[in-house]
C-alpha cells in the first residue's frame, strides 16, 4: 500500500439490540485498490458497508473515506462515494436514461452534465440502445448493470458494490467483473462484498474476510493462505518410484512432506503450480512412468475453513 | 431543490401507472354514478311509474284525473285497487300511488271538501318526492278549475239557467283546457337553480366519493414511503448528498400534487358527465378542493408513517379510511342517522369536506360560507404533518 488510504475503518462496532453485527473491525483500502469483504450471510458486510456510506450510525469506532469522517462530515463524505446497494434500487416503471436522471439530481449534477455523464455510463455499460426502455423490461443482469451506473454519476472516489452478481447468470456476472475492472483499471478504488471465493480471487487485490460482525483476516491471497500455513497437494501416479527420488522430493525447501500411496505419491507443497515443472523433469529423468498429475492449489476457502472450521459455500442459502 | 426532483419523479411514476389512474378517477366517478343512480338521481329518472287507484264509481272525473295525469310526460300510469296499491308501495316496487276519492267529482262540481290521498315509498325519497310534489300542483290545477268553473257556471245559470246536458258539456271543455294548461303550462316556472339540483343526488354524493378515493389514491401515494425502502431506493436516497427532510418534503409535494390534480379533474368531472353546479364561486370551490387535498395527504402521510411495513399502511389505512367515510357521510347520507351518530362523525376529516362541498353545491355559498370547514381541515391537516414529519425523522433504518 502507498499514500494515504481511500478508506481507513477503525474498531468499527454496530450493535442491533444485542446483537453485534459488527464486532470491532478496521481495515485500509488504498487507492486504486480493489479491496474485497468476504464471508457467509451475516457476517456483517452489509451492515459495514451501510456505516461507510452513511445510511447508518455506527455504535462506536471511526470511518473515513478520502479523508472525511462518514459520521461527523457525512454529507461531504456521501459525495465522494459511489453506492451499488444489494437490492436493484431503481424505479422499475421508469426509463434507464430517466432513472439515471434521477440519480444524478440527487447528487446535485447540473442538467448539461448530468445529460453527458449519463450517455457516457449508458454506452459503458452497454445499454445506450435500450436507454429509454422501462427497467422492469430489462433482464436480470441488464438491472444490475444500470445499478452499477447509477452508483458513478457522480464520479466518486471509491465505488462500493454490494454483492452485485446475485443472482445472475455466469455469462451476465462475467461480464459485470470484466466491467468492474475496467472501471478500476481507471483507477476507481472499489469495496466490494461477495460470498463467492471465485469472484474475491478473481477480482480483489486483497481480501477481508468476515465472519459473525469481525474481521478474521486481512491480505492477499498468497499472504492469506501462507498466514495458515496452507499447502498445495502434488498427488502423482506413477511407476518405478524409488526411495532415492523420495529423499530428494522431501528435501525440496518448498516440500513440507512425502508421502507414498498405493499407486504413487502425494507431496504437500507451499506453492503447488510453481514446483511442478521441477518434479516432472525428475521425475521423468529418473525414468519414472508418470500416470497422471493432480494439484490442488490452497484458495481462501481453505482460509475460511481454516479460521472458522465452516466451509464458506455450505453455509449458503440460494439468493435470487 | 433536490424535494421538488422528489416530488416529480413520484408524480411521473404515479400518473403512469394505470391503477392509480383508475382509482382516481374512474373508480369515484362510477361509484357515484351508479350510487346515485340507485338513489334515484335525476339523469337517471325518465318516467316515474306509479299506481292510480280510481272508485269504480268515480264516473267521468276519475277517469279525467287519470288522463289528466298520465298525459304528462313523466308519469307512467297503471291503474290498481287501493289494496294492491299499498301492497305495491311497501313492498317497494313503486315509489308511490294516488288515491283518488269517490266524492272527487261532486266536490269538484259543488265545492264540498274531497282528499287525494298519496301514498308514498320512504326508501325511494326522489322519485316519490316527484309524484307528491306533481300531484299537489295537479290539485291546485283541479281546486282552481273548480274555483273558476263554477263561478262561471253560477253566472251563466244567474243569465239563462243550463240543462244538464249543457253542464257537462262545458265541464268537458274545462277539462280538456285544464290537460292543455297541465300539459304545456303557459307560465312555468323555471327552477333550475333550486329544486333541479335539490334533486340532483349525484351532486350530494360526487363530493363524497371524490373524498373517499383522494384518500386511498393518497393511501398509496404515502405507501410509496415504504417501496422504497424495501425496494432499496430509499438507501440510495440516504446514501446520497441530501437531507431527510428534503427526502420528506419531496414525497409530501408530489403527493400534494397529485391529490390536487385528482379533486379538481373529478369537480370538472362531476359537471361534465352529471351536470353538477359547484356553486357560483369558483374561487371558493377550488379553495375547498386543495384544501381537501391537503387534508387527504396529509392523513395518508400520517398513516405510513405510523405504520411499520407497506402492506401494513395498505390493510391499517385501508379500514381506517372506509370507517371514517361512513362515520363522516362520505359514502351515505348521515343526515339520516341519528343526532349521536352525527355528532361522532364531526371527528373525522370527511365529514368536513363533505360539510364544505354540500354548502358550495346545495346553499351555493362563498368563501365566507366555508370558513368553518376550511380552518377545521387545515387545523387536521397541520396536525397530521407535524406528527408525520416527527414519526418519519425520528425511524432509523
Ligand atoms: N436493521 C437491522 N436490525 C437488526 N439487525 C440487523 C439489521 N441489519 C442487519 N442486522 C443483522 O446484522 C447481521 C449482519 O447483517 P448484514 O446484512 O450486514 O450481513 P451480510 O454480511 O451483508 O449478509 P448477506 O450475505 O446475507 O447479505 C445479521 O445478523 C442481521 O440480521
Ligand atoms: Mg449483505
Amino acid at each position: 500500500m502507498s499514500g494515504e488510504p481511500v478508506i481507513k475503518v477503525r474498531n468499527l462496532v454496530k450493535r442491533y439490540g444485542e446483537l453485534v453485527a459488527v464486532n470491532a473491525v478496521s481495515f485500509e483500502v488504498a487507492k486504486g485498490e480493489i479491496f474485497g469483504l468476504l464471508g457467509p450471510n451475516g457476517a456483517g458486510k452489509t451492515t459495514t458497508i451501510s456505516i461507510l456510506s452513511c445510511i447508518t450510525p455506527p455504535t462506536s469506532g471511526s470511518a473515513m473515506v478520502s479523508g472525511i469522517d462518514v459520521v461527523t462530515d457525512s454529507l461531504t463524505a456521501r459525495s465522494k462515494i459511489g453506492v451499488v446497494p444489494q437490492e436493484i434500487a431503481l424505479y422499475p416503471t421508469l426509463s434507464a436514461r430517466d432513472n439515471l436522471m434521477f440519480w444524478g439530481r440527487m447528487y446535485g449534477l447540473p442538467d448539461r452534465t448530468l445529460t453527458r455523464r449519463v450517455d457516457e455510463l449508458l454506452s459503458i455499460v452497454q445499454l445506450s440502445d435500450r436507454a429509454s426502455s422501462r427497467i422492469d423490461t430489462f433482464s436480470g443482469g441488464m438491472k444490475r448493470r444500470i445499478n452499477i451506473a447509477a452508483g458513478l454519476l457522480h464520479r466518486p472516489d471509491v465505488l462500493f458494490l454490494d454483492e452485485p452478481t446475485v443472482g445472475i447468470d455466469p455469462q451476465t456476472r462475467r461480464n459485470i467483473l470484466d466491467l468492474i475492472k475496467e472501471l478500476n483499471a481507471e483507477g476507481l478504488t472499489i469495496l466490494y462484498t461477495t460470498h463467492y471465493l471465485e469472484e474475491a480471487e478473481f477480482l480483489c487485490d486483497r481480501v477481508g474476510i468476515m465472519d459473525e460482525g469481525k474481521m478474521i483476516a486481512v491480505g492477499t491471497r498468497d499472504e492469506l493462505t501462507e498466514s495458515i500455513g496452507a499447502t498445495g497437494v502434488i498427488a502423482v501416479r506413477a511407476d518405478g518410484l524409488n526411495d532415492a527420488l523420495i529423499d530428494w522430493l522431501a528435501a525440496l525447501p518448498a516440500v513440507s512432506k512425502v508421502a507414498r500411496s498405493e499407486d504413487g505419491l502425494t507431496l504437500n507443497v507451499v506453492r503447488g503450480a510453481d514446483l511442478l515443472p521441477t518434479v516432472v523433469e525428475k521425475l521423468a529423468g529418473s525414468g519414472v512412468d508418470i500416470h497422471s498429475l493432480d494439484v490442488t492449489v490452497p484458495n481462501l476457502e481453505s482460509v475460511f475453513l481454516h479460521l472458522t472450521g465452516r466451509r464458506l459455500d455450505e453455509e449458503h442459502d440460494e439468493k435470487s | 431543490m433536490r424535494a421538488l426532483y422528489i416530488a416529480l419523479k413520484d408524480l411521473k411514476m404515479r400518473l403512469r401507472d394505470r391503477n392509480t389512474l383508475v382509482m382516481m378517477l374512474l373508480l369515484p366517478v362510477g361509484m357515484t354514478a351508479i350510487i346515485g343512480f340507485a338513489f334515484g338521481g335525476e339523469s337517471g329518472i325518465s318516467t316515474v311509474e306509479f299506481l292510480l287507484v280510481a272508485p269504480e264509481e268515480g264516473g267521468f272525473l276519475a277517469e279525467a284525473a287519470a288522463g289528466l295525469l298520465s298525459h304528462h310526460e313523466l308519469f307512467d300510469v297503471e291503474r290498481a285497487t287501493e289494496e294492491e296499491a299499498r301492497r305495491a308501495v311497501a313492498a317497494g316496487e313503486k315509489s308511490a300511488a294516488v288515491v283518488i276519492p269517490e266524492g272527487l267529482l261532486d266536490s269538484v262540481l259543488t265545492g264540498a271538501p274531497a282528499e287525494v290521498r298519496v301514498l308514498l315509498d320512504p326508501a325511494s325519497n326522489i322519485k316519490a318526492g316527484i309524484v307528491q310534489s306533481m300531484i299537489e300542483q295537479f290539485i291546485s290545477y283541479l281546486s282552481a278549475g273548480s274555483a273558476v268553473g263554477r263561478g262561471v257556471f253560477e253566472t251563466l245559470d244567474r243569465a239563462e239557467p243550463l240543462g244538464d246536458s249543457e253542464h257537462l258539456a262545458l265541464w268537458g271543455w274545462m277539462f280538456m283546457w285544464m290537460r292543455d294548461a297541465w300539459t304545456e303550462p303557459p307560465v312555468s316556472l323555471d327552477t333550475s337553480t333550486t329544486d333541479t339540483d335539490d334533486l340532483n343526488v349525484h351532486a350530494y354524493f360526487a363530493p363524497g366519493f371524490a373524498v373517499l378515493f383522494l384518500l386511498f389514491t393518497m393511501l398509496a401515494s404515502a405507501k410509496t414511503i415504504h417501496e422504497e425502502r424495501e425496494s432499496g431506493t430509499y438507501e440510495r436516497l440516504m446514501a446520497a448528498p441530501l437531507s431527510k427532510t428534503s427526502i420528506i418534503a419531496g414525497k409530501m409535494t408530489g403527493s400534494y400534487v397529485l391529490a390536487a390534480i385528482q379533486i379538481l379533474t373529478l369537480i370538472a368531472l362531476g359537471g361534465l358527465l352529471f351536470g353538477i353546479k359547484w356553486g357560483s364561486h369558483p374561487g371558493a370551490t377550488i379553495i375547498m378542493a386543495l384544501v381537501t387535498a391537503a387534508g387527504a395527504t396529509s392523513l395518508a402521510m400520517l398513516i405510513a408513517a405510523a405504520a411499520r411495513t407497506g402492506r401494513q399502511t395498505d390493510s391499517v389505512g385501508t379500514a381506517i379510511i372506509l370507517v371514517m367515510s361512513l362515520m363522516g357521510g362520505s359514502m351515505w347520507p348521515i343526515e339520516q342517522a341519528p343526532e349521536a351518530f352525527q355528532r361522532f362523525g364531526r371527528f373525522t376529516f370527511n365529514y368536513w369536506a363533505h360539510s364544505g362541498f354540500k354548502k358550495l353545491v346545495f346553499d351555493d355559498a362563498g368563501l365566507a360560507g366555508i370558513t368553518q370547514e376550511i380552518s377545521i381541515i387545515c387545523a387536521m391537516s397541520a396536525v397530521f404533518v407535524v406528527v408525520a414529519v416527527l414519526l418519519l425523522s425520528r425511524r432509523r433504518i
